[in-house]
């Protein structure tokens, strides 16, 4: 009697066994096919993306550990080494998407050449062989400077020298995503004092290529938006470049500006930000004169204005071109214009700061 | 007949499998017609438009105008001369031909033309507006007279603030583009800062 219900018993377990196992395989099966492929994919797909004798698995796990500068140090060093030729566009909300290409090249004399070209009407290209820029637009006489980057949409030092930047900015890390259809690093690239806008960056996991930076005011909303559309690198240069006949392009013009002393100084600026120039001028569709300073920290540039009060504006203004903030208060006998791409409340603050000095 | 026209809308249709049928449509001009006018009627339908009915036009002109040529008597005298009796019909028929498709281009610069968007006339508008209706005209033209003066002011110190939020503007953006030409030639012109 025992026996038997212990066969029973076994016979059933094993019916249930045999059943959970045919009823697993069907729940299983297609996940593990699934899988199956795509280990598959990446098996043929990642010899071919990296070099042989470099297991891909290591290079990810470096990537995943570097930090936020690191992986700025990399677009630095992806910017000034490969040839690549980008194509992206830049957007602001509201306005017409402006689309770009972009071409870098180190040439076989090791000189680097880059080309940025404005895709849509009358155009504008900019050269640049070296350290000298040659500029084409309409209507205005081609000229030549020295410069090395070419002064487009993206801030020059955020793709050549973040280091600059560090005194300014923090760098943060966000995670990987998905951008123009590769995976990306997201950053983040906030103010150290809140007082400008903040940015968030893309970076190309393998080439570690800027795929996409946005612009984003201190409420989060979204002011400019560069997002590439194509990116290519290749191991020759574009042949664009072995085109161009550096005996046709116009020769540099050194600019030496004459640093005047001013009767006034700006007490408060955002940390980081820097005196990189002053001067008197005139300005050259009114003919006023001017006294000028010029701020940077490697993201934005601040001008401010300092001019008689006759000749202002009659009333304080402040407006924004599209991502500029204009702001123009007249105190007294001076008129005090900021101009540059900062939330309104610190061009405020900057044009408050002016104290006078000297007298 | 009708037999045949079912037939005809059921190979359109794609539900008869007899190919034969094409070689009874392409004999019976009447067929042929219709098959023509059917497909007309199913791009128009379906808005592709891609045959153009106006064709349709020219051959009913073409044939019109072939009937009625025979009413024009007084030059049937020509007809009793050998040789340019033989000569005149082709002279007429390629000159009805010329007729039917000037008429056909009619038709469709008609139809270019309708397609058109309407010109702006902003001149004429204007004037509309600029003429005072009577009734109201002496006092409230002394008034738009003088919003107008007033806006003219007004205009003239926006236009100025304008241009000079401009010129600071300009300015600003110009500053940047050579502040790093500035920076390189300090460096290049003076060769002792460049080092580290």
């Amino acid at each position: 009697m025992k026996t038997l219900t212990m066969r029973f018993i076994k016979q059933r377990t094993a019916l249930a066994v045999r059943l959970l196992f045919v009823a697993g395989l069907l729940v299983v099966n297609p996940a593990a096919a699934v899988s199956q492929q795509s280990d598959s994919d990446k098996e043929s797909s990642e010899p071919s993306a990296d070099s042989p004798g470099n297991p891909a698995d290591s290079d990810a796990t470096e990537r995943l550990s570097l930090n936020g500068l690191e992986w700025l140090q990399r677009l630095a060093d992806a910017n000034r080494q490969s040839n690549f030729e980008v194509s992206f566009v830049l957007t602001r909300p509201g306005q017409e998407v402006i689309p770009y290409l972009w071409r870098h090249a180190v040439l076989e004399n090791g000189l680097e050449a880059e080309q940025l070209n404005l895709q849509n009407g009358p155009g504008q290209e900019m050269i640049r062989l070296g350290n000298v820029v040659s500029v084409f637009e309409p209507d205005v006489q081609p000229y030549s400077i020295y410069a090395d980057a070419i002064t487009g949409p993206l801030p020059s030092d955020l793709l050549y020298e973040p280091e600059a930047l560090v005194d300014a900015y923090q760098f943060i890390t966000i995670g990987r995503t998905r951008v123009s259809g590769r995976p990306a690093q997201q950053l983040r690239i906030v103010s150290r004092d809140n007082k400008r806008y903040n940015y968030q960056l893309w970076l190309d996991e393998e080439t570690g290529m800027l795929l996409k930076l946005n612009m984003v005011d201190l409420q989060g909303a979204l002011l400019e938006q560069v997002q590439v559309t194509g990116l290519k690198i290749s191991l020759e240069p574009a042949p664009y470049f072995a085109k161009i006949n550096p005996q046709a392009l116009p020769s540099a013009v050194a600019m030496t500006p004459k640093t005047r002393q001013h009767q006034w100084e700006v007490q408060f600026m955002p940390v980081g930000m820097e005196e990189i120039k002053r001067e008197t001028r005139r300005l050259a569709m009114t003919g006023q004169v001017v006294e000028y300073k010029l701020f940077s920290d490697g993201m934005v540039d601040v001008s401010v204005y300092v001019q008689p009060a006759q000749d202002s504006l009659d009333s304080d203004v402040v407006l924004r071109h599209s991502t500029n903030t204009f702001l123009s208060l007249t105190t007294g006998q001076i008129q005090i214009t900021v101009i540059g791409k900062v939330p309104p409340a610190t061009a405020y603050e900057i044009a408050h700061s002016l104290r006078a000095v000297g007298t | 007949m009708t037999q045949q026209h079912e037939k005809l809308s059921a190979f359109m249709d794609g539900e008869l499998n007899e190919s034969e049928f094409v070689d009874t449509i392409k004999n019976d001009s009447e067929l042929l017609a219709k098959w023509r006018s059917y497909h007309v009627i199913r791009s128009g339908l379906r808005k592709e438009a891609s045959v153009m009915p106006e064709f349709d036009i020219t051959a009913q002109v073409a044939a019109a105008l072939d009937n009625e040529a025979t009413v024009l008597a007084p030059r049937s005298k020509w007809k009793s001369l050998p040789v340019i009796g033989k000569i005149v019909p082709l002279v007429r028929q390629s000159g009805q031909f010329a007729v039917a498709a000037s008429v056909a281009a009619a038709v469709i610069l008609g139809v270019q033309q309708a397609n058109l968007p309407a010109p702006e006339e902003p001149f004429t508008t204007y004037q509309t507006f600029g003429i005072p209706q009577a009734g109201m005209a002496p006092v409230s033209l002394e008034q738009s007279n003088i919003v107008g003066n007033m806006q003219s002011v007004d205009n003239d110190t926006k236009l100025q603030k304008r241009r000079q939020i401009n010129a600071l503007i300009a300015d600003h953006e110009q500053q940047l583009k050579l502040k790093q030409a500035e920076e390189q030639s300090k460096q290049l012109m003076d060769p002792e800062a460049n080092q580290p």
